[in-house]
């Protein structure tokens, strides 16, 4: 076990030095940060040339890959162009609020997802699954900014309920994770639905009918928590993805997040933060993933983590 | 399989209905008779917020040291709080700010009278040693760091005359200095305060003469700024708090002033005029930008390295046309690449008409073949530009150019393919003037060599620019600039499509509020109802 967690912890060294080397050229393809500091400025050929001087940007690139990688090891991921200020501090001024989106999406999308998923396998067949099935495509294929303009119109203009941005209280939180929580619910109550299915044809769950059980028991107590192993696995995923794909929500409903964090960041070509930003998600994704894949053996005894050679 | 798709459409029907349903309130196209009467019921949702303002805004700057930005956002919100020597009016006239008055003692010496009796915030005084403070703290290390030095750099340094007299000691003439120290690079800073906290306190805990002081800042959220009892304006300013919320998508800030959470809305989409004027206690406010856009060409490109196909591309297109069916009529046309509102703007002359038979007749006499390609750049994020550059495609079809759009990140365009002539043949380009004189553009557009401009150049065009450049003398630069105009148009190296105009959306109860022509919004004059 402790070796398992030993090799997964360097494989996450191996995963974030490829990811630090691809961000960090990529985003140096794209343009030069000094031109959109002038947005309204327009400077002078020499403007340009001094600004970038003392950002460090005319040194050769390998030279300023390495101090980039030099700070990585004790944590500095160096400081904006724009504000100034450490990086560090910036994606910490974030984390909390993209993490209560994460949090939030997350839950709604269980809350939906789970007795949508269960009911239609148990009701297979009926207009229960269908109605649950149609609710899933839909919540597929919503787009998240057309979905989020919606419920602004309709519970913030129209209705006056919720606030339809900022993030100010637990009010503020409701449209956000809704929007966010609907595109997964659709995923996850079709995955819940087909792994009742599976769980239900089993032998033991018509084993337990037959001892007279009653049939929600069986469902809840049997059923249910066997298929609940390939959903936790799916939920550990996506919640990385979440982290990451709360960038649009975070910009229809001004959330002051790490999304909306690396999206300003990536216009402005303020690369330190593009850096910082996507490097502290990836590290996320990574232990989250670990997180899951050790939590398999917690769940399904019969799974030992270091066993399958699971990677 | 069919039943089942019938009865998923039908569901999806109903639902898209409903939500239609619910959202029609807000921007959907209803007929006019019944938006009216549905609005003559509407109520203003501000009732009891009170003598001040919540303004949404779509971005905020990170940082509010002056000498670190040089972005239009900072100028919105910073304008309340910091003054410089020089003002501008509403109407953008030159106007004495913490300066009472100013004149050239000789060639490279400019004085300032300054004004007596102004604090900053923090109670410290203004005078001459805060003047020189702030021009060497600019021209200096920690200011060429940043992106406003560069504008300054003619000035060699600054001397204390005496406690409200300072001289400017110039290293050239510079003919737009006072128009620069009108922008917002120059304003004045607090020796005391800065010394005491350090630049990194500074950046978030700005302090400056100006009618508010700002007293709470959240990043990408909020910042809150409270009434500077101490003003030097006698009675001003007006309200007691203004509140800047930053809020980045357009239709969430429509939806913030909808519900009355805000009362200035800051860009608002040409799509969304419609819904503002509909609304009974909002109003929208137009007004002309100094931003200009147009086609540029690259003329190191065949065929655009002659001067009849650029006037033929221009005689080609109807920008009149572009202005009313694509910007609802919310843009200007222009003869050159300034808006009217630069110093340097010739009012004789009128744009290019549309003229497609003009247009084929000088291609023709071009030698231009039928069918000749032509790659046309625009920045991908552009919803508006993409419209219009189908039409120009349109256009130049009908007089037998073929035209291929093709997209690229804006930032990506103007920092790399623009200057490095990687643009195509033509690409957008938009342009600030933030100076307000077309010294600065033309210089950057047509100046050999310069960042932005990978191609053109012209001896004519050299000498002109290098002439406005020798003298102070306004009366002359206006008769060069005139001159320059005048060549410019001829030789077409643009196709100048419209001066931009800026919408702003005001709940009825702000009083007295006029937009800004350059995002600079001056709220000491606004009061609520």
């Amino acid at each position: 076990m402790l070796a398992y967690v030993i090799r997964r912890l360097l494989h996450t060294v191996l995963v974030v030095f490829a990811i630090s080397l691809l961000i960090f050229f990529s985003i140096r393809l794209t343009g030069d940060p000094v031109t959109v500091m002038f947005s309204a400025g327009e400077p002078t050929k020499e403007a340009i040339e001094q600004l970038r001087a003392s950002l460090g940007l005319d040194e050769p690139l390998y030279v300023q890959y390495l101090i980039f990688i030099k700070g990585l090891l004790t944590f500095d991921f160096g400081e904006s162009f724009r504000s100034g200020g450490p990086v560090i501090d910036l994606i910490m001024e974030k984390a909390g609020a993209t993490l209560a989106l994460a949090v939030g999406g997350m839950t709604v999308a269980i809350l939906i997802a789970f007795p949508v998923g269960i009911l239609s396998a148990v009701k297979r067949g009926t207009a229960v699954d269908i109605f649950g099935r149609i609710f899933s495509l839909m919540g597929i294929s919503f787009p998240n900014f057309w979905l989020g303009i919606m419920l602004i119109l309709i519970f913030s203009v129209n209705l006056q309920w919720l606030p339809s941005s900022g993030f100010d209280g637990f009010s503020s939180l409701i449209l956000p994770s809704i929007t966010l929580g609907m595109i997964l619910s659709g995923i996850l109550a079709r995955l819940v639905r087909s792994s009742m299915l599976e769980v239900m044809n089993q032998q033991y769950v018509s084993t337990a009918k037959s001892k007279g059980i009653s049939d929600w028991a069986v469902i809840i107590k049997h059923a249910f928590r066997n298929a609940l192993l390939p959903t936790v696995t799916f939920i550990g995923l996506q919640f990385g993805a979440l982290l990451g794909g709360t960038v649009i929500v975070e910009q229809i409903f001004a959330w002051p997040g790490i999304g909306r964090l690396i999206i300003d960041a990536i216009n402005q070509r303020d690369y330190p933060v593009v850096q910082g930003g996507v490097i502290f998600l990836a590290v996320i994704m990574v232990v989250v993933n670990l997180i899951v894949d050790l939590s398999y053996s917690l769940i399904d005894p019969r799974i030992k983590a270091g066993g399958s050679g699971k990677a | 399989m069919k039943k089942k798709l019938s009865f998923l459409f039908t569901l999806l029907m109903i639902f898209t209905l409903v939500l239609s349903a619910c959202s029609s309130g807000g921007s959907s196209e209803k007929a006019g008779s019944d938006t009216s009467k549905e609005n003559s019921k509407e109520e203003n949702p501000v009732k009891d917020r009170g003598n001040e303002i919540i303004v949404g805004v779509s971005a905020e700057p990170q940082n509010w040291d002056p000498i670190d930005t040089f972005l239009l956002d900072w100028s919105t919100i910073a304008t309340s709080v910091f003054e410089g020597l020089v003002d501008r009016t509403l109407d953008l006239e030159l106007q004495p700010g913490l300066a009472e008055s100013w004149e050239y003692l000789d060639d490279s010496t400019l004085q300032f009278k300054l004004r007596q009796g102004v604090t900053f915030h923090n109670g410290e005084p203004f005078n001459a040693e805060a003047v020189k403070f702030t021009f060497d703290r600019l021209l200096g290390p920690e200011g060429q760091k940043g992106p406003q030095y560069s504008n300054y750099n003619t000035i060699d340094k600054v001397e204390i005359v005496d406690e409200y007299t300072v001289n400017f000691k110039l290293n050239a003439k510079d003919p737009v200095l006072l128009t620069k120290l009108a922008g917002y690079g120059a304003v004045i800073v607090p020796p005391n305060y800065i010394k005491e906290n350090g630049d990194d306190h500074f950046n978030n805990n700005p302090v400056g003469t100006g009618p508010f002081k700002m007293t709470g800042y959240k990043r990408d959220q909020e910042i809150v700024l409270e009434k500077n009892p101490n003003y030097w304006k006698e009675g001003l300013p007006k309200l007691d708090k203004v509140t800047f919320k930053v809020i980045p998508e357009a239709s969430t800030r429509l939806a913030e002033l909808q519900t009355g959470k805000i009362d200035i809305m800051k860009r608002v989409e040409v799509a969304q005029a419609k819904t503002i004027k509909d609304t009974s206690f909002l109003e929208l406010k137009e007004i002309g930008s100094p931003t200009v856009f147009a086609i540029r060409f690259d003329t190191a490109k065949k065929p655009l390295d002659n001067k009849l196909v650029r006037q033929a591309i221009n005689y080609a297109i109807d920008k009149d046309a572009i202005i009313k069916e694509i910007l609802g009529g919310y843009g200007y046309p222009i003869s050159t690449f300034q808006s009217e509102l630069s110093f340097g703007n010739n009012p004789n002359l009128k744009p290019y008409s549309y003229d497609p038979e003009k247009a084929k007749e000088l291609l023709n006499e071009a030698g231009v073949k039928e069918g000749t390609e032509l790659d046309f750049f625009i920045p991908g994020n552009d919803g508006n530009f993409k419209e219009i550059a189908q039409v120009v495609s349109f256009y130049l079809e009908e007089v037998g150019l073929k035209v291929n759009i093709q997209t690229a990140d804006g930032t990506t365009m103007n920092s790399d393919l623009i200057p490095n002539g990687n643009a195509g043949h033509m690409y957008r380009n938009g342009w600030g003037g933030w100076t307000l004189d077309f010294d600065n553009t033309a210089y950057q557009m047509y100046a050999e060599g310069e960042f932005w401009n990978p191609s053109f150049k012209d001896a004519k065009v050299e000498e002109l620019l290098a002439a406005e450049r020798s003298t102070v003398d306004q009366a002359e630069r206006e008769k060069i600039f005139k001159e320059l105009t005048e060549v410019l148009y001829e030789l077409a190296p643009e196709v100048n499509l419209y001066q931009a105009v800026d919408l702003y959306a005001a709940n009825k109860r702000v009083q007295n509020f006029q937009p800004p022509h350059e995002d600079r919004m001056r709220l000491e004059e606004v009061s609520v109802k």
